[in-house]
């Protein structure tokens, strides 16, 4: 299975790449809403984890909580994961 | 003409009322256009040549907004440049569309701030471009191949023009509050310019959960929801008993609406969703006011002073769908090709195919353009395409969307690999390194061939050829 540390290691590249500037600083503790993730970042990272784990986050699992920072979205993907395995 | 003039009106007529409202600070009519001013008074500074063609990279918001009017108040030409573009990307883009200057977050070398995190760069293009005597105010790329890419060019007339159509249909005025979460540099002619030409007030949604995004929608009074079907399933989530009674119109575009989607919302809300089809050659070509409900999955009946019609029917009654209207583009770009060069009889062939029922609504079937619509995000597979046929292990390649239960579409992938016993992974982390996200493919399957069309041999874009992929 996949390591939760590894998801966020993996979700923190990803978004430190392509929704975030490189120096904006974005830690996997940083408040993703208040840094100007929007809907359209939420897209790209849920295509991302899609692509990576083929897991879709489906639209429940799409809360306050789970978006809060970047530790809590790769836990619900790590718990997601662990969830469908046999 | 200049499309200033419609915002500057409705300044004159609501000084007082918000044009935007973004992380809650409201701004006026009036402070816009002052903001719009000032930086066009910058820009007058730095001597932009009317009709100078200048890349805008900018996030949503108000400053985009500014940005663009204050290029247009002096007469240059608004390129806008996908902020999530790769540096190869915006490479491609500034040569192809011979860019004369470049506003981006970031500064470059000789750049000059112009505003917070917006550096204006002046570019040398190696010939300059020729505008053909056109009044420009736009030019919507699309990268590909270099015989697919090109730019759409719009006047500020014909954009005049297809506002005041796409305003028919959807009857937007000064008591109306939009909620905005689509990207503005995808989406802004028919939307944007035209919200602000009649008053209304825009609200910037960033809401990626469904809970705020609902109370913002009644705490501004949305009145119009304009979005994807992503937005709309995000919304038909929410577990509370709040509905959303100021909104008179929920407008699902960029691509189909899947049926759980529409499904979804209209048992959480009471309220279908309204089916649109824009064309960025076109504008807003159609609207499903009149049965939304009942043919959920039909784009509606044209709109505005826009006819539809389907050529060579085959015995289901599909065939091409063609259109004409006000508005239409002026021209393609690099190479140049005026509209009426491509036009056949006054009539734009769409590429998609669909058919009208006897009451004149309008469903397409499939696409015989290959272009993936993401979220609202346009995709060209030959794009992709070229980029994977570039890696030294694939020998050939096939993109093409595929319904995606909770996105429209998404990109995949057959690649014939050379050696076979290539991997995938190498692929992956090359796409990762030449295109932006969005556009890598979530699946790859290794083909030994390529489906091909019998006479010409090339590479089957048709639905059909998908289906089986």
């Amino acid at each position: 299975m996949v390591e939760p540390a590894q998801i966020e290691t993996d979700l923190l590249a990803f978004v430190q790449r392509e929704v975030f500037a490189a120096d904006a600083g974005v830690t996997a503790d940083t408040e993703l809403v208040p840094a100007g993730f929007d809907s359209m970042s939420l897209v790209r990272v849920l295509v991302f984890v899609e692509q990576t784990y083929g897991l879709w986050i489906p639209a429940s699992e799409i809360t306050g909580d789970s978006l809060r920072n970047l530790r809590a979205l790769a836990g619900t993907v790590a718990r997601l994961l662990q969830a469908r395995q046999p | 003409m200049n499309l200033t003039e419609l915002l500057e009106e409705a300044a004159g007529r609501w000084p007082h009322k918000a044009a935007f409202i973004e992380e809650g600070v409201p701004v006026s009519y009036s402070a816009l256009v002052e903001k719009i001013n000032a930086l066009a008074a910058q820009f007058r500074a730095l001597q932009l040549p009317t009709g100078c063609r200048v890349g805008l990279c900018h996030a949503n918001g108000v400053g985009y907004v500014a940005l663009t009017f204050a290029l247009w108040k002096v007469n240059a030409v608004v390129v806008p440049v996908p902020t999530e573009s790769t540096p190869e990307e915006i490479a491609d883009m500034i040569a192809a569309m011979q860019l004369e200057a470049m506003l981006a977050p970031k500064p470059s070398a000789g750049s000059v701030a112009v505003g917070p995190e917006i550096f204006f760069t002046r570019l040398n293009p190696p010939s300059p471009p020729d505008n053909h005597g056109l009044n420009l105010a736009f030019i919507r790329f699309t990268s590909g191949t270099t015989s697919e890419r090109k730019g759409v060019a719009l006047s500020h007339e014909t954009v005049r023009d297809r506002v005041a159509s796409a305003n028919r249909a959807l009857g937007i005025g000064p008591d109306d509050t939009v909620m905005w979460c689509l990207p503005m540099a995808h989406h802004f002619l028919i939307t944007i310019v035209l919200y602000l030409s009649r008053g209304a007030t825009i609200v910037l949604a960033r809401h990626v959960v469904a809970g705020p995004f609902l109370e913002a929608i009644n705490r501004w009074r949305g009145t119009v929801l304009y979005a994807a079907p992503f937005h709309f399933a995000l919304l038909a989530q929410d577990q509370s008993a709040a509905q959303m009674p100021g909104v008179r119109l929920a407008v699902s575009t960029t691509c189909a609406l899947p049926q759980n989607v529409a499904e979804d919302f209209f048992k959480r809300f009471g309220r279908p969703l309204v089916q649109a089809l824009g064309v960025i050659e076109l504008g807003l070509v159609s609207l499903n006011l009149d049965d939304p409900r009942g043919r959920w999955n039909s784009v509606g009946r044209a709109a505005g002073d826009f006819r539809v019609r389907i050529v060579e029917p085959d015995a289901s009654g599909c065939g091409e769908v063609a259109i004409n209207g006000p508005g239409m583009f002026d021209a393609y770009v690099a190479p140049w090709l005026p509209r009426e060069r491509v036009l056949r009889d006054g009539w734009f062939f769409t590429g998609d195919l669909g058919r009208l029922d006897a009451e004149g609504f309008l469903f397409l079937v499939s696409r015989k353009t290959a272009v993936i619509n993401l979220a609202g995000r346009k995709i060209f597979p030959e794009e992709i395409e070229a980029v994977l046929n570039r890696h030294p292990a694939v020998r050939e390649s096939r993109v093409f969307g595929r319904a995606h239960a909770h996105l429209g579409e998404v990109v995949e992938a057959e690649v014939v690999l050379d050696p076979p016993e290539a991997t995938l992974d190498s692929v992956r982390a090359f796409c990762r390194e030449h295109l932006a996200s969005y556009k890598i493919p979530m699946r790859f399957t290794v083909v030994t061939a390529l489906p091909r069309t019998p006479v010409t041999g090339k590479i089957r874009r048709d639905s059909a050829a998908a289906v089986g992929g």
